[in-house]
């Protein structure tokens, strides 16, 4: 029995050592840990073997290939994302965030990496409506906390309605539950565009009505990986790698 | 009518703790945490109007110059689904709980497996169940949506006090009916029921308490109810902190002023007891 216990400390012990080892390593050796909600298809998602895909994913992993740093990403829901960079619960968020003046208080930026700008996606037989100022009166959906939403808001007269996932407000949408769904184009394009089962009910009205530019967040006054990831994605931008990804996932 | 038993009453095992007055330690626990919670929720608006008073004005349902906006309300939109799914909730579990006693093999076995199923599946799957799996089907609306699948899941519980409350009432109170040459039907609405109402008021007040705060899950279909539009400020303006704080205080002081509601309900059916 003693014996039992004195294994059960020394394997206790032993393996709380390999543990802090790892812990240290981590800081010595510039791996970065990235939270990001993958549920905004092409630009992040989970795909059929559930690893955790996309534009961002593909080009943070290249700028730090270039940079000499490793990346983790991890899973996170969107509506607390900036709430865990604050608390540190990960260094950086590589999301398709915008890059806002309002962000910009309380969170670093890298530097921008590719732009796009929000779109309206509606149901095939709406006709004539291709500006945010004709859905008054209407109800429009959006992602919590997207600048989507935040244009939306704009709009007194227009009733926002805010969901957790791109994809559930779009699935309303194609139920008729809402009139039209407000989110970035590259999305909008895939889901009205290349999703087999949303081609067939949903459309892109007008054009891209916002420019904005998406930028890796980081946490207030973290210099250090802002530059680290600023430098990979210089390299990978003088190599051309970010045209390629952008010929890949956003066509 | 015949004396009932004074000791009947419904076991709680769930649920907040319901302060009678006759209960000293709870009952100053529910004063200190009452009075501590309301001067909370002014004093913060007022210490530190950014972003408290925004806070309570986003998600309580006010614009910029304090009128009240009925329709972007969270408070009114947390109390339209509460009510209306204890309402439909009292009704399903009524029948349902009937069926539960009933000398129909068929209607009992049904009933059952009604109650077994619903205790069996989580609220939360119940929900996207009914909004985005039944959608497939038919064309349900957001607020209907979350009103049928808490009713169907309270429906459930509900119908565990309604059968409970109708077993409690002594045989005797039926066999007196029947004796007296009413119909067994007869029997239970004018004899049974009334009675078991009195029984079972407290755990359905208690029932209402816990639908109120599980209220809070239909945020996930996007109605925007107390906590969904504390989500939506905090997720533009990033005071999570500040918004969860006043969410919970708001929740707070509803849940205890209704127990408090509930207790004052269940002394009297007390007393009503007694006399009777």
């Amino acid at each position: 029995m003693k014996k039992g216990i004195i294994l059960l400390l020394m394997v206790s012990i032993a393996s709380f050592c390999v543990f802090t080892g790892c812990s240290k390593e981590q800081a010595a050796g510039k791996k970065i840990v990235v939270a990001t909600d993958a549920t905004w298809p092409p630009m992040e998602y989970v795909d059929e073997n559930k690893n955790i895909v996309g534009f961002d994913i593909d080009l943070l992993n290249a700028a730090a290939k270039e940079g000499g740093f490793t990346v983790e990403f991890q899973n996170t829901a969107w509506d607390g994302i900036f709430a865990g960079l604050a608390a540190s619960k990960y260094d950086a968020v590589c999301s398709s965030v915008t890059i806002t003046d309002e962000r910009k208080k309380t969170m670093d930026f890298t530097n921008p990496y590719v732009s796009i700008g929000q779109t309206i996606v509606v149901k095939k037989e709406l006709n004539g409506m291709d500006k945010l100022e004709q859905f008054e009166g209407k109800k429009v959906g959006a992602q919590i906390g997207t600048t989507g939403a935040i244009e939306i808001a704009k709009f007194k007269n227009i009733t926002l309605k805010t969901y957790d996932e791109i994809g559930l407000a779009i699935e309303d949408l194609a139920k008729g539950r809402i009139d039209a769904v407000v989110c970035d184009n590259p999305i909008a394009a895939n889901y009205a565009l290349l999703n087999p089962k949303y081609k067939p009910v949903l459309k892109i009205v007008g054009t891209p009505f916002t420019t904005e530019e998406y930028g890796i967040a980081v946490r207030k006054g973290n210099k250090e990986v802002v530059d680290m990831i600023n430098a990979g994605l210089a390299k990978i931008k003088a190599k051309g790698i970010d045209k390629e990804l952008e010929k890949k996932w956003l066509r | 009518m015949a004396k009932i038993n004074n000791k009947t009453k419904i076991e709680v095992t769930d649920g907040v703790l319901i302060p009678a007055r006759d209960d000293s330690s709870i009952f100053s626990a529910w004063r200190i945490a009452f009075y501590g919670a309301i001067s909370v929720l002014i004093l913060l608006p007022v210490l530190s109007p950014e972003p408290y008073c925004h806070i309570f004005k986003f998600v309580v349902g006010f614009n910029e110059d304090w009128h009240f906006d009925f329709g972007s309300s969270g408070l009114v939109k947390t109390f339209e689904v509460t009510v209306l799914s204890i309402i439909c909730a009292l009704i399903i579990g009524l029948l349902v709980g009937l069926g539960r006693i009933s000398r129909y093999p068929l209607i009992n076995r049904i009933c059952t497996v009604y109650v077994e199923v619903i205790r069996g599946i989580p609220l939360l799957v119940q929900l996207f169940y009914i909004y985005y799996a039944l959608a497939k089907f038919v064309k349900i609306m957001d607020i209907s949506a979350a009103v049928i699948a808490m009713a169907i899941c309270y429906g459930a519980y509900i119908s565990e006090i309604f059968r409970a409350g109708i077993q409690s009432i002594p045989k005797g109170q039926m066999e007196a009916a029947l004796a007296l040459g009413m119909t067994r039907s007869q029997a239970i609405y004018r004899i049974i029921l009334p009675q078991t109402i009195k029984v079972v008021l407290p755990p359905i007040g208690n029932e209402f308490i816990a639908l109120l705060k599980d209220s809070s899950l239909v945020s996930i279909l996007a109605v925007s109810d107390l906590l969904r539009r504390g989500r939506e400020y905090a997720s533009t303006a990033f005071y999570y902190f500040e918004t969860y704080t006043m969410v919970a205080i708001i929740y707070l002081i509803l849940t205890l002023f209704f127990s408090r509601l509930v207790a004052i309900m269940e002394e009297r059916m007390k007393t009503d007891v007694n006399q009777g």
